[in-house]
């Protein structure tokens, strides 16, 4: 792992809920495609590992259902999806997040801005 | 890869996954790998290729799962290794079948906590305004004070029920408060019962007759069954007969213990000589408590002619 992975790792421990959420919101899936999705949307560098465990974490914080679908090739896949829980911590962190992500960017322009002066 | 490799590998994988995350407590690794392994078949399935590749060793695979599933909750959920055996206990008595089957009764019991409850209001009520009141467990109804009590007793069963009815929708701070007052009531009362004066066995039964007031009457300590004389100088006295201001035999209550009556030459008993000739219902003979004496005034001592010689004699 070179330096910038380890950044992109760290800074998305922070923000997996958020996304994993995000995902789920759009679609009902299960945990492999999760991790698809997400490196479809260009998270490239999010673990396997950590979709799963943040995948249980939010089934067993009450804020996913679950239910097992059963397919022809292949073991039978657990789907997971959001419920009213779920959406209601969705909106609260998706406001967090453009909050913060505003602050941010105001930052880092300014910083910007000062360094082409 | 074929698909028995792939099982073997998989089956591998996993177990190698859990070994690393053995010392979480059970019922978390149980919520966090409960479908791992359908998860890595999944992966396995897709891509091809030994999983090791894919997903790194199996100890750091193991290592990001603890981080993202106990991130959030890493302190809070692990318990102290001291109290492990406890939390295994815990857990075993809530999953146990007798348990659920108490959990699901007791809701049914609840109103007849809250009558019971507002009958120990009452009662406890009752006992803070009047202290010293010689408070029993059910009011006497043929006086003023016994018929207030009972209307008391009344609303307050009413009032509790009517709490009890809409307490499902408090909200959490409110509950808590209310299951605190609950457990103070059940307490403050066990308190109350303990102190009230026990129902004297004759005042259920009514067996003394009016010549034969029971000496009892005049103790709030409790029954008397018997009564051991003794001398100014601590000697023990036999077949005392006791008498009261009008010239009547005292008698005392009626205890479990077998007594024998000294019978006069007319054949009848002597039921006030002291102290009684008692034998527990298992045979033994009653014995007579130990007691403390008085210290006698020094005078008073002297001049009993059997009392032992004071330590330091005035005349």
């Amino acid at each position: 792992m070179n330096q910038a992975e380890v950044d992109t790792t760290q800074l998305l421990k922070g923000v997996l809920d958020l996304a994993v959420l995000a995902v789920l919101a759009d679609a009902d899936s299960y945990g492999y495609d999760v991790v698809r999705r997400l490196r479809d949307n260009g998270l490239d560098h999010v673990g396997d590992a950590s979709v799963y465990g943040t995948l249980r974490r939010l089934y067993q914080a009450g804020a996913l259902n679950s239910y097992v679908v059963p397919s022809d090739e292949g073991p039978h896949r657990k789907y997971y999806g959001l419920n009213n829980r779920g959406r209601k911590a969705l909106d609260q962190s998706a406001q967090t997040w453009a909050s913060l992500s505003k602050a941010l960017n105001h930052l880092l322009n300014g910083r910007n801005n000062g360094h082409d002066k | 890869m074929t698909s028995n490799d792939q099982a073997g590998d998989v089956a591998t994988y996993a177990a190698s996954v859990r070994a690393a995350l053995s010392d979480l407590p059970s019922d978390q690794a149980e919520v966090l790998l409960e479908d791992l392994e359908d998860h890595l078949r999944e992966i396995a399935a897709d891509a091809g290729g030994p999983l090791a590749e894919r997903l790194g060793s199996p100890e750091q695979y193991a290592q990001e799962l603890r981080a993202a599933y106990g991130a959030a909750q890493a302190g809070s959920r692990r318990p102290e290794p001291a109290f492990g055996d406890v939390r295994r206990v815990v857990t075993w008595v809530a999953k146990s079948a007798w348990y659920r089957e108490l959990r699901a009764f007791l809701p049914q019991l609840r109103p007849a906590w809250w009558v019971l409850r507002g009958y120990l209001a009452a009662l406890i009520l009752t006992a803070a305004f009047s202290p010293g009141y010689n408070l029993g467990p059910i009011p006497d109804p043929t006086t003023k004070r016994g018929l207030a009590e009972i209307l008391a007793a009344g609303v307050a069963i009413w009032l509790s029920v009517r709490i009890g009815r809409r307490s499902h929708n408090l909200p959490q701070g409110a509950r808590f408060l209310a299951a605190s007052a609950n457990v103070l009531i059940a307490f403050i009362a066990v308190v109350v019962l303990g102190n009230m004066h026990s129902f004297a066995y004759s005042e259920l039964i009514g067996t003394t007759t009016p010549e034969q007031q029971p000496f009892a009457a005049a103790f709030a300590a409790g029954q008397v069954t018997n009564i051991y004389p003794y001398s100014q100088d601590g000697k023990p006295l036999t077949n005392v007969l006791l008498y009261d201001q009008e010239g009547r035999p005292i008698t005392v209550d009626k205890s479990e213990a077998q007594t024998t009556y000294p019978v006069a030459a007319d054949g009848k008993a002597i039921t006030n000589a002291y102290p009684l000739t008692q034998r527990h219902v298992n045979g033994d003979p009653v014995v007579a408590p130990r007691v403390a004496f008085p210290p006698w005034p020094a005078a008073t001592a002297a001049a009993n002619p059997t009392a032992s010689p004071s330590p330091s004699p005035t005349h």
